[in-house]
């Protein structure tokens, strides 16, 4: 007797083909065939689809697909003083970074106090304390805050020994950058300066950080970067050459 | 060295050991990768992401056969690619009527384009095999793709593409189906040599 064969009879046929039948159904499956050609003619098709689809030539791979350390995220082993440098470059900027905020922050905390202030030089006032003082900023705001209190006793510091509080425009100071500072703080300080013409003629906010302590960190910010960056550019190089 | 072993390096992160395997299997990934993606570039795209997943995923491979594993890999970057594809828009699978209908008739499988002296000259089976694969759904031929080119069984394509063993046979049956139909189709366009071959095949 045969049937329709239903899509459920193509599944076994498929199945068969690949042995994925249990050996009950083959059995059953093969006797169908025998007697139901319809269902031997969709075997036979199906057999020739697959027999086609593994003729299909293999390609060869157009390139090869090995991978790069890069293209996995691996890193070269960096030599261990690396990261000491790095650390040494971030905190000196930071360091100097904080110098500069700090002579900024200075004069604008004086502001509030009425005596004249603009000209440049003069000041300089604790300059041997600052190398201690550096990295602690809260001790450095203490001067500050307390100048204002006592602005009726002029320091007889006149030798112009230090530029002033300068805006952040340069590690060295120039005589152009507290020329500079003079004149953008002309509007607020000429009006005093004319009241009080000679009464403190220097009278200068002493620069909370000096430049030498500046310089100092620019110059460590400066060469532990260089030293990190030729640490690191000398074992990616050994490393590359060990990779090929 | 032996896989094992090199599996087992490149689940400590030796990258060379890794890339060994890569030479190994890099034709059949990429070839898998050729038959669901249809084109070389797509293709390519997929294998090397396949085998940056792969050396990612590494340690999650718990043995069993190593070519199944990539296999997985490589069908999982092609959906992957897919998709991304889909969301550019890109030549429709299936070929449309003027009205915007599905075809149902393997007859568009004629390129009006296309002479049949020229249709010749083209690698034929290749040419006919691959047109009527990208005419099935993509899950459809990543079963066929991974069972009848790379010979996998039932088992390891169910995990590939992970849906029931069940679901595997019917697409795959449905697939062949629809395969047989598509190159009926092609049939005349193709070279006597090559009906020669197949009816030497037939027999």
């Amino acid at each position: 007797m045969t049937q329709t064969p239903s899509f459920r009879d193509v599944e076994k046929l498929s199945a068969y083909l690949d042995g994925q039948l249990k050996p009950s159904e083959i059995a059953r499956l093969e006797s169908r065939l025998k007697t139901d050609p319809e269902l031997a003619s969709i075997l036979k098709d199906l057999r020739q689809t697959r027999g086609l689809l593994r003729r299909l030539p293999q390609r060869r791979a157009p390139r090869n697909f090995t991978l790069t350390p890069k293209m996995v995220g691996q890193k070269p082993p960096l030599p261990r003083t690396y990261p000491a440098f790095r650390f040494a470059t971030v905190l000196a900027t930071l360091l100097l970074f904080f110098t500069f905020a700090t002579n900024f922050m200075a004069p604008l905390a004086r502001t509030a106090a009425p005596y004249p202030y603009g000209r440049g030089g003069g000041g300089g006032g604790e300059p041997e304390t600052m190398m201690e003082a550096a990295p602690e900023e809260p001790a450095l705001e203490m001067p500050a805050m307390e100048e204002p209190a006592a602005p009726e006793t002029p320091e007889p510091l006149s030798t112009p020994a230090e530029p002033s509080a300068e805006d952040s425009t340069g590690v060295e100071p120039t005589v152009e950058a507290s020329e500079k500072s003079g004149v953008q703080e002309a509007p607020s300080g000429d009006t005093f300066a004319q009241q009080i013409p000679d009464e403190v003629p220097d009278r200068s906010p002493a620069p909370l950080i000096s430049a030498p302590v500046q310089i100092t960190l620019a110059s460590i910010a400066i060469l532990s970067a260089l030293v990190a960056f030729a640490l690191r550019y000398v074992a990616i190089r050994k490393w590359r050459a060990k990779a090929k | 060295m032996d896989e094992t072993a090199l599996i087992l390096e490149a689940q400590h992160g030796d990258l060379d050991s890794f890339n060994t395997l890569v030479l190994t299997y890099q034709d059949i990934v990429f070839n898998t990768a050729l038959r669901i993606m249809g084109d070389e570039e797509s293709a390519a795209d997929a294998t090397q992401e396949a085998f940056l997943s792969a050396f990612r995923a590494i340690k999650s491979y718990r043995g069993g056969s190593f070519k199944a594993w990539l296999l997985r890999t490589v069908t999982n970057a092609c959906y992957d690619e897919l998709r991304r594809q889909k969301r550019r828009p890109s030549v429709p699978l299936e070929p449309e009527t003027d009205d915007g209908e599905e075809m149902e008739t393997p007859r568009w499988l004629a390129d009006p384009s296309m002479s049949p002296e020229e249709a010749a000259e083209a690698d034929e089976l290749e040419h006919a095999i691959q047109h009527c694969l990208e005419a099935l759904p993509v899950e459809f031929r990543a079963v066929v793709v991974l069972t009848d080119l790379q010979g996998m069984d039932y088992k390891e394509v169910a995990a590939s593409v992970r849906v029931p063993l069940g679901t595997i046979k019917s697409r795959l049956a449905r697939a062949r189906l629809r395969l047989r139909e598509c190159l009926q189709g092609f049939w005349e366009l193709l070279p006597a040599t090559f009906r020669l071959e197949e009816e030497i095949l037939r027999t």
